[in-house]
C-alpha cells in the first residue's frame, strides 16, 4: 500500500464527509437553525383545545417560535400556554395578541401572533393579554343548530 | 422439581454475573486504551485505520445510500400522489434519511464490514501471540493496537453517515424529480422548510457517533478477549454482528424517543 | 532465597480451571548457560514462560527476574525488564502487517534512536546472522514456516537482550530447518553471552544443545541435571521421558473408571 495513495484516500474521504454535512446544512435544511437564542412569553387562553408542545408560534404566517408546554394557570383556571420566541425577533409590540389557528380544516394546531401598535416592547417572561381562543368545531357545529331552531 | 428451579434460578444468576464482569472488562479495556497520551507516530496509524475502517467501507455505503434513497424517492411519490400531494416527497425522504435511515443503515452496514474485520484481526492477532509479543516489546497492545482502531470509528461513521444522507436524498431527487417529473424547487423548497439543522441533522449525526462507539467498543472487545482458535474467533466475529445490530437498533428506539418524542 | 541464577522460581503454584498446572514448584535459571524445560505435553511449560516473561502471574510464590520480584515491579519497571528479554514464540508472532525488514526494525524503533543509516545496518546485521538477509522485502506471509521463525529470532535478539526465552523453537519443523535452528540458538548463545531458556519436547534436538536440563512433570520438577547425566539417569520417569516409551511412570491411559464399570453390558 503506498503511503502517499493511503493518506490521501483518508483525506479525500473527511473533506468529503465534512462536505457533505456542510451540503446538508445548506441545501437540505436550508440554512434553518431555529435554536439560536430565545426568550419565553406566555399567554392565557379560554380554550387550548389540541395544542401541544413543539407547536409553531408564527406572525404573518413566518414561524418565530414554539410552544414549549401547556397547563392549566391555578389563579385563572385558565389554559397557560408558555411558548419560545426567536430571539432576532425583538419587536413584538406589548399589546400583541396571540391565536390559536388550525392549519386547513383538521391540521395542526398553531399559534398566530399578530402585532400591535404601542412602542413597548414584548420582553422575556411578559404575558400577552389580548388573546382568541381556538376555534372547537363542534361549538360551531352547535350554535349552528341552536341557530336553526331559533328560525 | 424444586431442585429444578433452584438450578435455574442460580444458572440465571451465573450468567448474569458472568456478563457483568464481561462488561467490566470491556469498560477496563477501554478506559485503558483511550487514556493514553498520543506520539506522533500515533497520527500515522490512525491514518492506517482510517483507511481500514473508513475508506473501504465507503463503496458499500454510496451504493446502499443511492438505492435506499431511489426506492424512498419511488415509494413517497407512490404513496404521497395518492392524496395529490407529491410535493412532499423531498422532505419524506430528507427527513426519513436524516433522522433514521442514514445512522441506522449505515451503522449497521459499518458493523458488517468495518466492525467484524475488526473482530478478526485482532482476533488472528491474538492468536498468532502478535499482542503477546507487543507486550515482549514492552508496548501496550491496547494503546498500539485497540486505540487507533476505536478513534478511527469514531471518526469514520458520522462522516459516512453525513455522505449516505447526501447520497440518498440526490437518490431521491433521481427518481423524483429527473423520472417522476415532481418539480425541483418543491422538492428542495418543502424539504428546506421541513429539516431544520440542529435537531434532525445534528441530532442524526448524534445517532451516529452513539453507534460508532457502540460498535468499535463491542469490535475491539470481542476480538481481544476471543479464544485465540479458530472457532474461537469465528464465533467473536458473528458475536460482534450480532451484538452491534442488536445494540444499534436497540439505542435507536431509545434516542428517537429522547430527540423526537416530543410530549412526555 | 535463590540468588544462584538470573531466573529464579520459588514455591511457585499456579491452577487454570481448578486444576494444579504447578504445584510449590522451584527452580533456578544459570545465567549463560542453555537451559532446556522439558516434559510431556499438556505439563505447562508455555505457562512456565508466560511465569516468568511476568504475562501471567503465580497463584502462590514468586518469580524473580533479574532479582526482581515479579509480582511487586509496576508495568514500567516491568517494560524495562521485557527490554531486557527477547521472546521467540512458539508460531514466531511476526507481525503480519510489516516487511521482513521493518519486523525486525521494530523494537529497534520503539525503544533507540538510531539514524536511518544505523537502523538500516544493524537490521540488515540481525537478518545476516540467520542467512535471511535475501528476503527483508518479503511479507509474513510469503515465508515458510521454519523462516518466519528465524526471522523472529532476529528480531528476538535486535535489541541485544541478556535472556531469550524459546518456545517449542523445533515444533513442527522439517529436518534441516530444525538443525538450522539448533545452530542458531547456540551461536547466539556462545556470540552474545546470553542465557537462554529453551522450552521444548523435542528430546535429541534440545539434549544435543543444552547444558542445563529441568524435565517436568505433575506440576513440579522430576529431575534436573546436565543432559548426559539424565540420559544415563536410572529414575523410571525420566528413562520414559528420554527413551519415548508410550507406557510406564505416565500412564498411557488418562485417569478413569475401570474399563468394566464404563462399557455398557447386555441388559
Amino acid at each position: 500500500m503506498n503511503k502517499r495513495w493511503l493518506e490521501l484516500s483518508v483525506g479525500a474521504m473527511m473533506v468529503a464527509g465534512i462536505a457533505a454535512l456542510v451540503a446538508l446544512a445548506l441545501q437540505v435544511s436550508g440554512g434553518s437553525m431555529r435554536n439560536v437564542g430565545h426568550y419565553p412569553v406566555s399567554a392565557l387562553f379560554e380554550n387550548a383545545a389540541g395544542l401541544g408542545p413543539k407547536a409553531k408560534v408564527t406572525m404573518a404566517g413566518v414561524t418565530i417560535g414554539e410552544v414549549v408546554a401547556v397547563g392549566i394557570d391555578p389563579d385563572t383556571l385558565m389554559a397557560e400556554v408558555r411558548m419560545q420566541i426567536y430571539g432576532q425577533i425583538n419587536y413584538l409590540s406589548i399589546d400583541s395578541s396571540a391565536s390559536i389557528l388550525t392549519a386547513g380544516l383538521l391540521g395542526e394546531k398553531y399559534v398566530g401572533i399578530t402585532a400591535g401598535a404601542e412602542d413597548d416592547l414584548l420582553g422575556a417572561g411578559d404575558v400577552i393579554e389580548d388573546t382568541q381562543s381556538a376555534l372547537i368545531l363542534e361549538e360551531l357545529i352547535g350554535q349552528f343548530l341552536i341557530n336553526l331552531g331559533d328560525k | 422439581m424444586l431442585r429444578f428451579v433452584v438450578d435455574c434460578i442460580a444458572n440465571l444468576g451465573a450468567v448474569l454475573l458472568h456478563k457483568l464482569v464481561q462488561m467490566g472488562q470491556a469498560l477496563l479495556m477501554l478506559l485503558q486504551a483511550t487514556t493514553v497520551q498520543p506520539k506522533a507516530s500515533s497520527l500515522t496509524r490512525l491514518i492506517q485505520q482510517l483507511y481500514v475502517v473508513g475508506v473501504q467501507s465507503l463503496i458499500i455505503i454510496l451504493v446502499s445510500a443511492l438505492f435506499i434513497g431511489m426506492v424512498l424517492g419511488l415509494q413517497g411519490f407512490t404513496l404521497l400522489s395518492a392524496y395529490g400531494s407529491e410535493q412532499a416527497v423531498g422532505q419524506m425522504v430528507a427527513l426519513t434519511l436524516v433522522r433514521e435511515l442514514a445512522p441506522v443503515v449505515a451503522a449497521l452496514l459499518f458493523a458488517g464490514r468495518a466492525g467484524s474485520a475488526l473482530t478478526a484481526e485482532i482476533g488472528l492477532m491474538k492468536a498468532t501471540e502478535q499482542l503477546a509479543s507487543l507486550e515482549m516489546f514492552g508496548i501496550d497492545p491496547l494503546h498500539r493496537i485497540v486505540a487507533p482502531r476505536f478513534w478511527a470509528g469514531i471518526i469514520s461513521l458520522p462522516l459516512l453517515v453525513a455522505i449516505f444522507s447526501l447520497v440518498g436524498i440526490y437518490g431521491g431527487h433521481l427518481v423524483a424529480v429527473e423520472w417522476l417529473g415532481v418539480y425541483s424547487g418543491s422538492y428542495w423548497g418543502n424539504m428546506q422548510q421541513a429539516v431544520d439543522f440542529n435537531e434532525d441533522v445534528l441530532n442524526g449525526m448524534l445517532k451516529a457517533l452513539v453507534f460508532a462507539f457502540l460498535i468499535s467498543w463491542i469490535a475491539l472487545y470481542q476480538g481481544y478477549s476471543c479464544l485465540p482458535t479458530s472457532q474461537g474467533i469465528s464465533a467473536a466475529t458473528t458475536r460482534t454482528v450480532v451484538y452491534s445490530s442488536l445494540a444499534i437498533l436497540g439505542f435507536d428506539f431509545i434516542l428517537t424517543a429522547l430527540m423526537f418524542g416530543g410530549a412526555v | 532465597m535463590h540468588t544462584d541464577g538470573i531466573i529464579n522460581l520459588q514455591n511457585v503454584s499456579f491452577y487454570r480451571g481448578g486444576r494444579a498446572i504447578f504445584e510449590d514448584l522451584n527452580c533456578a535459571i544459570a545465567a549463560g548457560k542453555i537451559t532446556a524445560i522439558m516434559g510431556p505435553s499438556g505439563t505447562g511449560k508455555t505457562t512456565l514462560l508466560r511465569l516468568i516473561s511476568g504475562q501471567l502471574q503465580p497463584h502462590k510464590g514468586q518469580v524473580f527476574l533479574f532479582d526482581q520480584d515479579m509480582a511487586k515491579i509496576k508495568q514500567k519497571q516491568l517494560n524495562q525488564l521485557r527490554k531486557r528479554m527477547g521472546v521467540l514464540f512458539q508460531s514466531g508472532a511476526l507481525f503480519t502487517d510489516l516487511s521482513v525488514f521493518e519486523n525486525v526494525a521494530f523494537p529497534l524503533r520503539e525503544h533507540m534512536n538510531l539514524s536511518a543509516d544505523d537502523l538500516y545496518n544493524r537490521v540488515l546485521t540481525q537478518l545476516e546472522a540467520v542467512g535471511l538477509r535475501g528476503v527483508k522485502d518479503f511479507m509474513p506471509s510469503q515465508l515458510s514456516g521454519g523462516m518466519a521463525r528465524r526471522v523472529a529470532l532476529a528480531r528476538a535478539v535486535a535489541m541485544g537482550p541478556e535472556v531469550i526465552l524459546y518456545d517449542e523453537p523445533f515444533a513442527g519443523q522439517d529436518p534441516i530447518a530444525m538443525a538450522v535452528l539448533q545452530r542458531l540458538i547456540k551461536s547466539l548463545n556462545d556470540q552474545l553471552q546470553l542465557t537462554s531458556v529453551l522450552v521444548s519436547h523435542d528430546v535429541a534436538e534440545a539434549f544435543a544443545i543444552a547444558d542445563h536440563v529441568i524435565l517436568l512433570g505433575e506440576g513440579r520438577v522430576l529431575a534436573q541435571d546436565h543432559p548426559d547425566a539424565l540420559k544415563t539417569s536410572t529414575d523410571p520417569a525420566v528413562k520414559q521421558f528420554i527413551h519415548g516409551e508410550a507406557d510406564g511412570v505416565i500412564p498411557f491411559h488418562y485417569p478413569a473408571p475401570a474399563l468394566q464399570d464404563e462399557l455398557r453390558g447386555p441388559s
